[in-house]
């Protein structure tokens, strides 16, 4: 079930932007370069400690999915939330989380009626939907097919345009599942404290407070930002954001069809 | 390590029930054997199910607060953390549908002692007079049976119970000032004031927001760690957990934690006999009560109407009107991200600390009715992270890039008034939670009245951000807070209660939540909603035992009964202004 890049594949890893090349994984990549909220945790209260520790701790476990189900769903957040610029030990798992959050049958708290249960998406609905789009435009399961071709059918289903699995996305709506998924992906990864490290967020700060309000000004214990460019992998066509200026309810939002000029 | 003064670094001490870091709660309460039969069951220990269980203690009743989730002690069941914070949100199965289906849970559905209050951003901007004349002034939605004078002094009540703090002087709907002054600015609000100021738009600065800006009692004031809608750890935002059950307490009340009531028994003599539960061991229980209030908030009191329907009331109890489940509002609440080239680190300070309702009311130029405020919001990163996921289309490189540049953005929120239309509504849906009861079924559709306002609003508060200076401005569309379903009115054949939250159809059936307010104007809603318990439990401390057995409904506006309040929040004064 290794089909996660546990090496560093250079034409997966993001690049150096005035040399082009790819850069080796880091432990902490972002702007804030030694930054780490886990180092402050013994100014936290216990309880938030004991949460963020076994967060950190906690080995994956693997009680929902089956082997080829978690391997499939690796393969498809290695895309959605990428990591080959993090080094091995510092990846933030993803699949785990939901796993646990699947085999609790945790929601947040409604379903909508254009979908079917969360349980159901990940079981059959979304394996068969991606599999599917995977056969139709290159002929082969998603998971053999090369990294680029997995990011173009996962991008059509991000521009809400797949073209194969009529039926299922009739039961399923294409934005729904988007937001499902991805909502999985962040709520996994940006929970993680090497993910608050790596975005300058500060963290828990109960009892101690945060003091310094304006002007955007870093605690004494906090990091002041480095920014450096960088550019997404040769291989990878994730690295493209647009802007819903336009739209102005959330149904708006879930009808939009993207028009792109690539 | 030195301790801090405030809170510890290490767990309380076994034994304790702490409320905040500086409250401690006395146990053992007292306890009421279901075969007693107490003066009030209250359904729902939120934000008036809170305050009615404390007035109603405090003026000697038999009271018992049933709450589907637990009793909190802040120090050991919360956390500085969104994804630990999940059990503070009513996250047992809901359908959401309709052409513009609304988020539930963390969005606006809270669980446990104090409800809603928990989790709010505590936003407490009253109600303006024009909202409780909707149609006569604007031909659309709805007519209040209540004045802005009715609720009034029960705002500038509430305002000191919890206590608000803001401005000393406030400029829109009844101009008031605030007891406790304004907190100071992180950079979202920095950014509002900006962008206001650029604009000529008059701004409010601190508040009214109820977090204490200085310490009140037993409890300390902000420390601005950010985390307001996890649940303060610290004490300083107002929830009833803290501000109005200890006291409910002391005096006498029960509640009984981990309870899910399923039904509300009708007698053969047309009154509420009492209501059946399942306690935290999935055991069915009957708790006799001589007047029942429901306090579930939006979805669950409608929908525990609907469960409860029987002979005579086939459509859902007291739901003779054909209104019970109807009008259901929830508020605009589209998210307006400014990205600045210097950092902001939005997760400093409450996300509430500043705000303008310029634009509340209905104003000819636009072709719309009613109007809505711009607020500031401080998503924390998860939260942050599925706005720009939304916003921008955001996936995979995109999105970790996008995520890096988290502390140059600042947010706003608009809330707009979505008027009440009778399709919005809750229903039964054909599938049953963990204790076998249909769940709720919750449609929402916008009409062109809300559309052609969220339009203009959107607009308008994208311009703020520009004018703040931000480089890069999008926006998310989504809503906020939930009220409708139980609305109260004059006509029995179009509403649920009475102006005093008594149903129509049955003399000892109250409904005391967010669910009464026929509409909802651009304000959030919490504060009128403790307003609103407030006043109820006057009227039934006026009324005294005639509730339990006359079937007369005597409307006589109830005395403002001060000296109810919780003992720390006497004497002390709000600035009133002369108009």
């Amino acid at each position: 079930m290794n089909t996660r890049i546990e090496t560093a594949d250079p034409v997966l890893c993001p690049r150096d932007a005035r040399t082009g090349e790819p850069s080796l994984p880091t432990r902490e990549p972002g702007y804030y370069p030694g930054f780490s909220t886990l180092s402050q945790s013994s100014f936290w209260d216990e309880a938030t400690r004991t949460v963020v520790n076994q967060r950190v701790a906690t080995p994956s476990s693997m009680k929902f999915f089956n082997a080829q189900e978690w391997t499939f769903w690796t393969a498809v957040f290695d895309h959605l939330i990428p990591q080959t610029d993090r080094a091995a030990d510092r990846r933030i798992p993803i699949i785990a989380p939901l796993d646990q959050r699947l085999y609790l049958n945790q929601t947040v708290g409604y379903r909508y009626e254009d979908m079917p249960h969360d349980r159901d998406v990940y079981k059959t609905f979304g394996i068969e939907a991606i599999n599917q789009e995977a056969r139709h435009r290159y002929g082969g399961e998603f998971l053999l097919l090369p990294h680029l071709h997995q990011d173009m059918i996962l991008r059509a289903i991000h521009d809400r345009r797949p073209e194969a699995a009529k039926d299922i996305w009739k039961k399923m709506s294409v934005h729904r599942f988007w937001q499902l998924v991805m909502g999985d992906a962040i709520d996994a990864y940006y929970a993680h404290p090497w993910a608050w490290d790596e975005i300058g967020f500060g963290g828990p700060a109960y009892p101690r407070a945060y003091t310094r309000l304006e002007r955007g000004e870093p605690e004494p214990w906090e990091v002041e930002e480095q920014r450096y460019d960088w550019l997404a992998p040769t291989s990878s066509i994730s690295d493209e954001v647009e802007s819903t200026a336009h739209l102005h309810t959330e149904a708006d939002q879930s009808r939009y069809t993207h028009r792109r000029s690539k | 390590m030195k301790q801090p003064i405030l809170g510890a670094f290490e767990a309380p001490p076994p034994g304790k029930h702490m409320l905040g870091t500086l409250q401690q709660i006395h146990l053992p309460m007292r306890r009421f054997r279901d075969y007693e039969v107490v003066d009030y069951v209250i359904v729902g220990v939120g934000s008036a199910g809170g305050v009615l269980l404390q007035r109603l203690a405090r003026a000697g009743f038999n009271v018992v607060g049933l709450e589907a989730g637990p009793f909190w002690d802040t120090e050991r069941d919360w956390v500085s953390d969104e994804a630990g914070s999940h059990e503070l949100y009513w996250e047992d199965p809901r359908v959401t549908g309709g052409t513009d289906p609304l988020a539930l849970g963390a969005n606006n559905c809270g669980k446990g002692v104090g409800g809603g209050s928990v989790h709010w951003a505590a936003f407490t901007p009253r109600l303006h007079p024009s909202d409780f004349e909707v149609y006569t002034r604007d031909g659309v939605g709805a007519d209040w049976p209540i004045t802005y004078s009715d609720i009034q002094p029960y705002y500038e009540q509430l305002e000191l119970e919890m206590p608000v703090a803001g401005p000393a002087y406030y400029p829109w709907g009844h101009p008031h000032g605030y007891a406790y002054g304004p907190h100071p600015m992180g950079g979202v609000g920095n950014a509002l004031i900006k962008g206001c100021t650029a604009l000529n738009i008059p701004i409010s600065i601190g508040g009214p927001v109820a977090i204490l800006s200085g310490s009140h009692g037993d409890r300390p004031h902000c420390i601005y760690r950010g985390f307001c809608i996890q649940g303060c750890k610290v004490g300083a935002k107002a929830s009833t957990l803290i501000t109005h059950v200890p006291d409910a307490l002391i005096k006498g009340a029960e509640i009984r934690d981990e309870c899910m009531v399923s039904r509300v028994e009708l007698g053969k003599h047309g009154r509420i006999t009492g209501v059946q539960y399942f306690d935290n061991q999935g055991e069915a229980h009957f708790q006799k009560a001589k007047a029942v209030i429901l306090s579930g908030y939006a979805i669950e009191t409608p929908r525990l109407l609907l469960n409860s329907a029987c002979p005579g009331f086939e459509n859902g109890l007291a739901n003779s009107s054909n209104t019970l489940g109807r009008y259901l509002m929830a508020q605009a609440g589209n998210v307006v991200m400014g990205r600045f080239e210097q950092p902001v680190r939005m997760y400093k300070a409450p996300p509430a600390h500043a705000l303008t309702e310029e634009f509340y009311e209905t104003n000819s130029k636009n072709d719309f009715a009613r109007g809505f405020a711009i607020q500031t919001v401080g998503p924390l990163p998860i939260a942050f992270g599925k706005q720009v996921l939304a916003a921008k289309s955001a996936w995979g490189w995109g999105l970790r890039r996008e995520m890096m540049d988290y502390n140059h953005w600042a947010a706003f929120g608009l809330l707009g008034e979505i008027l009440p239309w009778a399709n919005n509504r809750v229903t039964l849906s054909d599938e049953k939670d963990r204790f076998g009861l249909p769940v709720a079924h919750v449609t929402f559709s916008l009409h062109d009245n809300d559309k052609k306002l969220i339009k203009t609003a959107k607009e308008q508060t994208m311009e703020v951000m520009h004018a703040a200076g931000a480089t890069e401005v999008v926006q998310e569309a989504r809503y906020a807070h939930l009220v409708g379903a139980c609305r109260m009115g004059s006509d029995p054949r179009t509403s649920v209660v009475d102006r005093f939250g008594r149903t129509h159809d049955i003399i000892n059936l109250f409904v005391c939540d967010g669910s009464i307010l026929p509409t909802q104007g651009a304000a959030n809603p919490g504060l009128t909603i403790q307003a609103l318990a407030a006043r109820t439990a006057d009227y039934l401390i006026s009324q005294g035992d005639r509730i339990f057995s006359n079937d007369d409904r005597d409307m006589t506006a109830p005395p403002v009964r001060r000296e109810l309040a919780p003992p720390e929040t006497w004497g002390k004064g709000a600035p009133r202004f002369k108009l």
